[in-house]
């Protein structure tokens, strides 16, 4: 096993077991989320289970059609993005069993991968050749480059701050004190970084990529089927992975799933809570929105560390 | 040794002859002309020879038995035998291309013909002033006679204006021979120097034969009288006006400036450098090709003349720099003016009649190259000489403006070169035998002059180099067809890179094996050529052959001539696109910016050694260091394309042919990067007024980086995409390297890797599309997906490996960076390298979706995959980069080695495949190993659960219920970033293109208001010319007073 130094087969059934725990938990928690959502609108919302039920709804669809290879690699890339994302980066600080393949990479690795489902979503939406998917890409590839910046900023503020691009140190250096949380050790950072969590999460005031109104649901207009179930796993998975690297980063990461559930529950929340009370941002207003809020802050963040 | 003096008997004895001939044997006649002219250059020659081999020693005649003063004598030394054989081989050889009209105006005509070479050659040899006047007088008659051979009509009014002005420059050195007779007592030449005259009152007597003698090279901008001349006249007449009359003035200069002593040579510097850039500037106007040639003779004898003017720095070297751009001049321009008789039209256009006649196109480049100072040609050591001469001796101003009129020059004649190549002719080339041996025969004396020149530079001998002789060998290989071309270009390739890569170190390694053998797969798509494909392995070959003998080169010298050699090779390759006339001269242009730029920088480190180890870069003077540095930093950094220096790129890169589009972006641009490997490796931290310029190309990397994705995303055209890619991605390059730790250089080095690999595999997918579609505009694609389906998979590890995602191996760089910034003081330029990163999706999204994506057009719907051999070498691409992502170790790990050695640290630990750095980790393997194994399974999943999906067709589509009506309207493609245009669209404000058109359209504006002085009026010239010589001696008395 020389050529595989950190491997051993025994990672593959925890592994599986981070993912089974993760995807269950975003199941509820985004369907709790949604029903929060119209309870605050005066509505009475879906039930706790739905997104189990339009999985298996999904799944058991008859009518089944591609539109080409790319079309149907898509979600595959998309699933793998978030299952990859998830895997490497440590789960649960301190637990051997969550530790996933983080040793693959470092802070750098996560922070790419995040785009391999993006990119992979977009060929495949592009393949199926409805302009309603290509408008939804375009809008989103342009809204994502301003919108990922104040987290670069911030990721590069706090790797200085903590001189590592180590994940698992990086929250083992927020241990001890709740104080000891990059959220008040290095404020700013955070506040960059949260920017850009708020602006990714696909939620009003930045969610025109998939705008229901004049594109319906952009990118993936044409998935249906097994397809829209990969996609739909994904889109329960993928917001609780890149949240666990902002809890890594910002809050003090989790030592157990309660403080995990908690944690990433209430960032996610905070999501909700402002795309409920805004209106949808255009996409050179959101751009803007960025340069004038975002970019300052993340640049007094890594003049300041 | 036959007598010197035979030269002027012979002249004047066969003239005589010719007298006693009947009217009727003009033949007979011609043949004594000729054989009168064949004798006089044989006495030159022989004399050369002699001279130059220590067979002969200088001589002096007397004549009349008595000893000077009070007789005429004649003297020959090395340089008057090799300008006479200058003077009587273009006689001799004009004599012959003048055949057809000798033998029509009959024997009167040979006889001034043969009293004028005569007159030059006396010129030439007399050491005395009055003499001198003779010969002057002798030669003005004879012009004006021989300027009537022409059946231009306008010709006539030509030569009566030079009639004209040139007595009254007759009278001024008369006056002058008059007033120095008085003043010294003496008419010999030599004597002047005993009584140094400008302290002795007498000034004014001096003065008169000096400006005399300069008005006689045809100054600016007293030279109207002239230039009609050059247009009118017959063009061998015309050849021998430029190169033999003007070779003996300048020489006749030379001998009164060498002996009137130093205080007067600022007189030649001023006036021959006002001379060289007013007539360069003017040339820009010129649209008529004899016209443009006859600024271009005047320029470069006012470039002879301010040459002489540095006597005082240039010591013994005055008659190699003076001669080597003398000689130039008088070949170059005589084998022009021999080739505008070819052609029948007379705009500059009207050259593209030579395309009829390769062999034609060759001499007249090399004509260009000669005139331009390109190596290997004389002019190409004098310029390096005299640049060293006079950086070394603090005449920074002259040099600037040297070589910004030089630039001029440069722009001037590749202009016209690209008309030639790229316009469309409207007459056929005249088809004339006895014309194309005689431009021949001067285009072999160029290489002959080129062995000599560099024999003597105590340099390398650059026409003796093996890769220069290789390309060379492509001109008359070109017969053959092209496949066996490439076979052989391939096979040479891979022999140099087998003979030099011994003992290189790493860096050096790596940009070998990028730019030979990188090369060498490269010219596989060259494959897919059909016919014989004239014209491109010589340049091509040129091309890697500077860039070969650029990574190997030890001595400044070298460096620069193979700089020199790979951009004027890539010149020529990039002339070949189908548009890319204009792209290929800004190219031209800003290269031999950036190339001047390195020479200045050279010179000024070398502190006038013309010897000067690259390696000495580290050891020279701290307060001209930072001047160096920038200078040499300009040259490379006009290479990688910076940010405004970039505007060159798009369009070069973008035209150029299908396989020469990866050359020049994937290959070329890393001669720049190489270069500044080099800089900061010799050099380090340079500070100038207090400001670290490391931190200054940080920036610029910063801003290349940025600014060219933005750019890039905003292209319609893929190829342009493609090019403004490179601006950005150069960028990174560059910040990498300034960072000046070690990681950033490992950046750097992975950038060039990657770079070329992804890039050149891009440019040659997109070129494979264009071969189909025969468009570059993405939005006419789309849907070409199961059409191309190689070349999307290319495009695809394409896109992900330059886009960073991992697992392919751009994400390698990215991890680089990260740990590489990590270690460095400057946090505000990585805001502007982290806003590039995303902006990179933008434009690799848009190239793969718009063109594989979306909807196929009608149009296209029989679209066949690429070419093989354009899909071959990118498959191999496809593999390296996938190996290289898995095992980055097996290139960098010796280089990251190599590194720490230079900057002393080791800031990565390689364990088996895993690296680890101070502050994270990579694991290639393992990256591979989960993405792979999740990847698969879900994909397993999927293909269980939706393995009966059908294949539907197109528009097939959920769309409003409706069905689409044409795939035009269906696939978004065009201006695809619009939201992000609302937004960022500020950014495409071409500040840069403005600012470099702003220059230009001066420049145009300046010699279009200068014209205006040019009435074509023979008095308002005489007026003229004596306003000009009542100005300088103002100027010149104004100055020696406040010297004195």
């Amino acid at each position: 096993m020389s050529s595989f130094p950190n491997f051993a087969w025994g990672q593959v059934p925890l592994a599986l077991l981070t993912l089974f725990i993760v995807i269950n938990y975003g199941m509820i928690m985004t369907a709790l989320v949604r029903k929060i959502g119209a309870r605050v609108g005066g509505r009475y919302g879906i039930p706790i289970w739905q997104n189990y039920i339009d999985l298996l709804k999904n799944i058991a669809l008859r009518s089944k059609i591609s539109h080409g290879v790319m079309y149907y690699l898509a979600p595959v890339f998309r699933l793998t993005g978030g299952v990859g994302l998830l895997l490497f980066v440590p789960t649960i600080y301190g637990s051997d069993w969550h530790q996933n393949f983080s040793y693959a990479g470092d802070l750098i690795l996560a922070l790419y991968f995040v785009f391999f489902g993006t990119l992979g979503m977009a060929l495949g939406a592009g393949e199926s050749g409805h302009p309603h998917s290509a408008i939804g890409v375009s809008r989103g590839l342009s809204q994502v480059t301003m919108a990922e910046l104040p987290l670069a900023l911030g990721v590069y503020a706090i790797s200085l701050q903590y001189q590592t691009l180590d994940i698992t140190q990086i929250v083992a250096a927020q241990q001890g004190s709740i104080f000891n949380w990059t959220l008040f050790t290095n404020p700013l950072a955070t506040i960059a970084a949260m920017f850009a969590f708020v602006g990714t999460m696909m939620r009003s005031p930045f969610d025109v990529v998939i705008a229901p109104q004049e594109i319906p649901i952009g990118p993936p207009t044409e998935y249906h089927s097994s397809y829209l179930a990969l996609m739909q796993t994904n889109r329960v998975l993928f917001p609780v992975a890149k949240t666990v690297i902002y809890m890594n980063l910002f809050f003090g990461g989790a030592t157990n799933w309660a403080e995990f559930a908690i944690k990433v529950f209430v960032l996610y929340m905070l999501t909700a809570v402002i795309g409920v009370v805004h209106p949808r941002f255009r996409v050179e207003q959101s751009i803007r929105f960025f340069l004038k809020w975002g970019l300052p802050v993340g640049v007094l963040a890594i003049l300041t560390v | 040794m036959v007598s010197p003096l035979l030269i002027l008997a012979a002249g004047l004895g066969a003239a005589f002859l010719l007298g006693l001939l009947r009217q009727t044997s003009e033949r007979a006649a011609f043949y004594v002309t000729i054989a009168a002219l064949g004798f006089m250059g044989f006495i030159a020659l022989s004399w050369t020879v002699g001279l130059a081999l220590g067979d002969a020693l200088p001589v002096m005649i007397t004549t009349a038995g008595t000893a000077p003063p009070f007789a005429i004598n004649l003297f020959m030394g090395g340089m008057e035998a090799a300008l006479i054989s200058v003077v009587t081989l273009t006689g001799l050889l004009s004599a012959f291309y003048m055949r057809k009209d000798l033998l029509r105006l009959g024997r009167r005509v040979m006889a001034v013909l043969l009293v004028l070479i005569m007159a030059l050659s006396g010129l030439i040899m007399t050491r005395d002033l009055f003499n001198l006047f003779v010969f002057i007088e002798l030669i003005v008659i004879a012009s004006a006679g021989l300027i009537l051979l022409s059946r231009d009509t306008r010709a006539l009014g030509a030569g009566f204006k030079y009639l004209v002005v040139s007595q009254v420059i007759s009278i001024l050195l008369l006056v002058g021979v008059i007033f120095t007779y008085h003043a010294n007592g003496s008419l010999n030449i030599d004597d002047i120097p005993a009584r140094p005259m400008v302290f002795t009152g007498a000034s004014l007597a001096i003065f008169l034969v000096l400006i005399a003698l300069v008005l006689e090279l045809k100054p600016f901008p007293a030279n109207g009288w002239a230039l009609d001349i050059y247009e009118s006249a017959h063009p061998g007449f015309s050849a021998i006006f430029s190169a033999a009359s003007g070779t003996a003035a300048a020489f006749a200069a030379f001998k009164l400036f060498d002996v009137a002593g130093p205080a007067w040579l600022p007189l030649a510097t001023g006036i021959g450098i006002v001379t060289f850039v007013g007539a360069n500037l003017l040339a820009l106007a010129q649209s008529h090709d004899r016209r443009l040639l006859g600024y271009s003779s005047v320029g470069q004898i006012g470039l002879v003349l301010m040459v002489i003017g540095q006597a005082d720095i240039l010591g013994a070297t005055l008659p190699y720099v003076a001669g080597g751009i003398l000689i130039s001049h008088a070949v170059a321009k005589s084998g022009l003016f021999w080739l505008s008789g070819l052609v029948k039209g007379r705009e500059l256009s009207d050259w593209a009649a030579l395309r009829d006649n390769p062999v034609l196109i060759v001499a007249f480049a090399t004509f260009i190259a000669m005139l331009t100072g390109l190596p290997p040609f004389p002019a190409f050591y004098a310029k390096w000489a005299l640049v060293h001469a006079l950086m070394a001796n603090g005449a920074f101003a002259l040099t600037a403006a040297f070589l910004i009129a030089a630039l001029i020059e440069a722009a001037v004649l590749f202009r016209w070169f690209g008309m030639a190549i790229k316009r469309e002719s409207r007459r056929a080339v005249v088809v004339n035998l006895t014309y194309e041996a005689v431009v021949l025969l001067a285009m072999g004396t160029s290489f002959v002059l080129s062995w000599i020149w560099g024999a003597a530079s105590g340099q390398e001998n650059l026409i003796t180099l093996v890769p220069l002789l290789f390309a060379l060998l492509f001109l008359p290989l070109d017969i053959f067809p092209a496949k066996a071309k490439n076979l052989l270009a391939i096979a040479g390739l891979v022999v140099w890179f087998a003979l030099s890569f011994h003992g290189l170190d790493p860096i050096r390694l790596v940009f070998l094996i990028i730019m030979v053998l990188g090369g060498a797969l490269l010219l596989l798509a060259s494959f897919h050529a059909e016919g014989r494909r004239m014209g491109f392995y010589t340049p091509a070959m040129l091309m890697f052959a500077g860039m070969a003998l650029l990574i190997t080169s030890e001595t400044s010298f070298q460096f620069f001539a193979a700089w020199e050699f790979l951009t004027v090779g890539s010149y020529f390759l990039i002339l070949r696109g189908h548009d890319s006339e204009p792209h290929a001269l800004s190219y031209i242009v800003f290269s031999l910016g950036g190339a001047f730029a390195l020479l200045a920088g050279f010179a000024l480190a070398s502190g006038g050694k013309f010897t000067f180890f690259v390696s000495e870069l580290s050891e020279i003077a701290p307060q001209v260091a930072p001047y160096v540095f920038v200078l040499l930093a300009i040259g490379f950094l006009t290479k990688t394309a910076v940010m405004g220096l970039h505007i060159w790129l798009p369009g070069a890169h973008a035209e150029a042919e299908t396989d020469v589009s990866p050359m020049v972006s994937g290959i070329l641009l890393k001669a720049g990067l190489f270069g500044l490997f080099i800089l900061l490796l010799e050099m380090g931290h340079q500070t100038l007024y207090g400001i670290d310029l490391t931190v200054v190309l940080v920036w610029l990397g910063a801003l290349s980086a940025f600014v060219g994705a933005v750019l890039a995303a905003f292209q319609e055209d893929a190829k342009r995409l493609l090019a403004y890619s490179s601006i950005s991605q150069m960028g990174y390059a560059v910040f990498g390297l300034a960072l000046m730790n070690h990681l950033g250089w490992l950046l750097a080095l992975m950038f060039a890797i990657n770079h070329f690999v992804y890039k050149s595999m891009l440019f040659l997918a997109v070129g494979g599309v264009k071969e189909r579609t025969h468009t570059k505009l993405m939005y006419k694609m789309g849907g070409l997906i199961t059409l191309m389906p190689y070349t999307f998979v290319s495009v695809l590890v394409g896109i992900i490996a330059m886009s960073g995602v991992p697992p392919l191996s751009g994400f390698g760089g990215r991890w680089i960076f990260y740990n590489a910034i990590m270690s460095t003081d400057l946090r505000l330029p990585m805001i502007l390298v982290f806003m590039s990163g995303p902006v990179g999706f933008l434009y690799l999204f848009r190239l793969i979706h718009s063109i594989f994506l979306g909807q196929p057009k009608d149009e296209l719907r029989m679209v066949k995959e690429a070419p093989f051999w354009i899909v071959a070498p990118q498959m191999l691409f496809v593999a390296f980069l996938i190996a290289f992502a898995a095992l980055p170790g097996m290139i960098l790990r010796r280089v990251d080695g190599y590194i720490g050695q230079i900057f002393g640290d080791q800031p990565l630990t390689w364990s088996g495949r895993i690296v680890d750095s101070q502050f994270g980790t990579w694991n290639p393997v393992a990256i591979w190993g989960v993405i792979a194994v999740v990847f698969i399974t879900i994909l397993l999943l999927l293909i269980w659960m939706n393995h009966n999906a059908q294949r539907v067709k197109q528009f097939n589509i959920v769309f409003s219920a409706e069905r689409p009506f044409k795939p035009q309207t269906t696939h978004f493609a065009w201006n695809f970033f619009a939201p992000y245009r609302k937004a960022m669209g500020f950014l495409e404000a071409p500040i840069a293109t403005g600012f470099w058109t702003g220059v230009s359209n001066a420049l145009h504006g300046t010699a279009e208001f200068t014209r205006k002085f040019y009435t074509g009026n023979g008095q308002t010239y005489a007026v003229q010319l004596l306003l000009f010589v009542v100005a300088v001696y103002l100027i010149v008395l104004g100055s020696m007073g406040g010297a004195s």
